[in-house]
């Protein structure tokens, strides 16, 4: 048994890596340090609503028009789940995984957006570069002129303006549903 | 006529012999799913249903769930989840096999329920946890000390009422000392012996007390839950169904996937979604890769703790090799985090198969040597043979799990009773063994963990091409189901509800370790304090670092720290006993 045993030992010979000093062998697909492109990022929150452990946040000032966007990786538990529901592929997971810092400051990262102030009665209301995004959408969607038109006129506006905007189109349904009574 | 599509009913006969035996106290049945029936009874029946299914009708105790359904019907609710499985003089194939879940009202004035405890032992530490999350009185429940709050924790604050606290909320401590209540064996020469409370063989730390008699342990008690973390709660404010099943990864370092794949398929069952049969195969596929770096790494601490510890390396050298499959399936070595209600985030790709089942290959050869091996080593058998036995009557009883409830020669399955994603349609041989001891757990292990490799193999080859992820469902607000899984140590379970705010409403998870700790008492008794190390590991409790051993002498109301590391030695080398 003894003699197996170290017959076995020196066949295997080292099997242990002299890490950190040699780099280790991942995966293709190891997800990592969440890598984040803010040109791409256009801070629709999509990521922050996702993220199980909070560690991407949001906050929106609204009195100065500008919305953060931030990771806190000590919080990051590498799920990917960002990278899944990013619309334009601002977030990537990489291989990175060496996160060890001295300061809590180095394992955050912000982004600041401009927001959008509606054309009616110029509150802020949404990101800048989210609009810029779903009108150049619409411009893709094949509309007719008219139709496209209208609705982009719709999606400068804030919700508060747009419920206003609406009303015209809105009423006479009501009414008839209502059999004339509002 | 209108035809309507009549789902099975498995389990009518039990409600139906129930309503013979109890008539109006059997109030209503429903069925959450073809296996899984819910019966509300009148609650001073509690105790005779819960007992006649429990022993007349082959039932085993999964889990018990409390709720505080006060925002929904005015009253609290208690569901006992058993797995009844019929008489077992039957033979295998004429038994009617289903999850029977026994739920009773509780009225908010009352706040107390008759305890099923006496007449069913399994259920002891479901209700001291119903008491202490809920506030619900146990009548007739010998033992009054409190299971998973601190002692320190505010009198009548219940963590789990809906109207309680907000989950972020840390009471202050209300006494600077420990004051856990031991049970008390008194004789002539016996010995207290505490373990911990930062100890042996559990991630989470545990203070385990020994009396001892000279060298041979009469008694054992044990106080858990210093590490509770409080997440059906946090699951149930803050979280997600899709968040939640990150979390579930979380609640064990070995066996996540199982509690993950055990949470989503509870909410899949309750909303009747069903999953792509590629995701089933690909969780079946991961949940085998699990158990075989859980069972590798068990079976190299069989050998330290035996004080093989070339072997203990061996071991840990080729477990690599399950990491690394786990890596290259999932994208990282633990905490999968591939499920999504509905199916898995991530397909296997062919080169990831071929790769695998290289490994597999690699795999099988190498621990076939290592066991070999182990065997092989003269005081293996000697050190394990009938240590630690767990006998039949006290593992009926007590409704253990897993292989600590196989090694006492009951073949009892959850992949066999209740099969889930793909084991109905992948061949393999269940192990079971009748030793009782240390060494028939240990052998158990060693033999799953190539059934495993086979079919980690077949599932790979057999799996169908298609979709991973059934999307575009509804979330319906309080259905509940329970979800199952074999987990590498025995039947992980969770109870869910929906809420009516894209949030759980209830969340009861249950590990599998938390039905095998009770009836650890009874493995202990009789052995001699160097093999309590080797009886504790070899139930397989989440291991973990450990502090220190205190030794009581009640004789001499003397105590004496000795450093956990050195009754560890004394399992090992046994010479040189810290107790002289």
């Amino acid at each position: 048994m003894v003699l197996k045993l170290i017959r076995e030992v020196l066949k295997v010979g080292q099997a242990t890596l002299p890490y950190p000093f040699t780099p280790v062998e991942l995966a293709p697909g190891f997800r990592g340090k969440p890598e984040y492109d803010p040109q791409q990022c256009i801070a629709c929150a999509a990521c922050t609503i996702a993220c199980p452990p909070n560690a991407l946040t949001m906050h929106t000032d609204l009195e100065q028009g500008v919305r953060t966007w931030s990771l806190f990786y000590g919080r990051c538990i590498f799920c990917a789940r960002c990278e899944e529901v990013c619309p334009t592929g601002a977030i990537k997971l990489g291989h990175d995984f060496e996160l060890a810092s001295f300061s809590r400051e180095d394992l955050t990262i912000r982004a600041e957006f401009r927001l959008a102030a509606c054309n009616l009665c110029g509150a802020y209301f949404a990101s800048a570069k989210e609009l810029e995004h779903v009108l150049a959408l619409l411009d893709q969607a094949g509309l007719p002129p008219e139709d496209a038109a209208n609705r982009k006129a719709l999606l400068r506006a804030c919700p508060e303006c747009r419920r206003k905007m609406d009303l015209p189109r809105v009423k006479p349904l009501v009414q008839e549903a209502f059999n004339g009574r509002v | 006529m209108l035809l309507t599509e009549e789902k099975p009913k498995i389990g009518q006969k039990y409600v139906d012999a129930l309503r013979q035996q109890f008539g109006w106290s059997i109030q209503e049945e429903a069925w959450q799913a073809p296996d899984q029936v819910t019966v509300t009874v009148e609650l001073n029946s509690l105790p005779s249903v819960v007992e006649t299914l429990y022993y007349q009708h082959g039932g085993w105790l999964s889990v018990v769930a409390g709720n505080d359904e006060r925002p929904i019907n005015g009253h609290f609710a208690l569901y006992y989840v058993l797995s009844v499985e019929g008489d077992e003089q039957a033979p295998e194939n004429k038994r009617e096999k289903c999850y029977f879940v026994v739920r009773t009202l509780i009225p908010p004035h009352q706040m107390e329920f008759p305890a099923v405890t006496p007449r069913v032992p399994a259920a002891i530490w479901y209700e001291r946890e119903v008491r202490d999350m809920f506030g619900l009185q146990p009548i007739g429940l010998p033992d009054e000390r409190r299971l998973v709050l601190p002692d320190d924790w505010p009198e009548g604050l219940y963590p789990l009422r809906k109207d309680s606290m907000d989950y972020r909320y840390r009471p202050e401590p209300t006494t600077e000392d420990e004051t856990y209540e031991f049970i008390d064996v008194e004789g002539e020469g016996i010995v207290q012996v505490p373990l911990g409370p930062l100890h042996i063989t559990s991630d989470e730390p545990g203070h385990f007390r020994l009396y001892v008699d000279g060298e041979h342990i009469v008694d054992a008690d044990y106080r858990l839950f210093y590490v509770h973390r409080g997440m059906e709660k946090l699951a149930e404010t803050r979280m997600t169904y899709d968040q939640v099943t990150f979390l579930a990864d979380r609640i064990c370092g070995i066996c996540g996937y199982a509690h993950n794949v055990a949470y989503s398929t509870s909410i899949e069952r309750a909303l009747g979604i069903a999953v792509p049969e590629r995701a089933q195969y690909i969780r079946t596929i991961l949940l085998e890769v699990e158990r075989l770096h859980s069972h590798l790494l068990n079976l190299g601490l069989a050998c330290h703790f035996v004080g093989f510890d070339t072997g203990f390396m061996q071991f840990f050298r080729v477990r690599e090799k399950s990491m690394k499959m786990a890596e290259l399936l999932t994208g990282t070595r633990k905490t999968y985090g591939m499920n999504l209600i509905g199916g898995v985030r991530r397909d296997i790709l062919k080169e990831e198969r071929t790769q695998t089942l290289q490994w597999i290959k690699e795999l099988r050869q190498e621990v076939t040597d290592l066991v070999a091996m182990l065997l092989e080593t003269p005081y293996i058998v000697q050190r394990t043979q009938d240590i630690g036995r767990l006998e039949s009557k006290v593992a009926r009883d007590y409704s253990p799990v897993g292989p600590t409830l196989r090694g006492s020669g009951f073949a009892r399955d959850i992949r066999v009773i209740h099969p889930y994603c793909a084991y109905d349609r992948v061949p393999w041989t269940l192990t079971y063994k009748d030793g009782c001891d240390v060494l028939a757990r240990t052998l158990i292990r060693a033999e799953e963990f190539f059934e495993s490799l086979s079919m980690v193999e077949r599932c790979l080859d057999t799996m169908p091409e298609g979709p991973v992820l059934t999307e575009g469902f509804r979330y319906k607000p309080y259905a509940y189901a329970l979800g199952y899984v074999e987990a590498p140590r025995g039947e992980d379970i969770h109870w869910s509800m929906l809420g009516d705010n894209q949030k759980l409403y209830r969340w009861r998870c249950r590990a599998s370790s938390y039905n095998n700790w009770p009836p650890l008492r009874y493995m202990l008794r009789g052995n001699t304090i160097s093999d309590a190390p080797l009886i504790v590991a070899s139930i397989d409790p989440c291991y973990s670092c450990t502090e220190r051993v205190t030794v009581v002498d009640v004789r001499k109301k003397k105590a004496q720290v000795v450093p956990y590391k050195e009754l560890e030695r004394y399992c090992r080398e046994r010479k040189h006993s810290p107790l002289k």
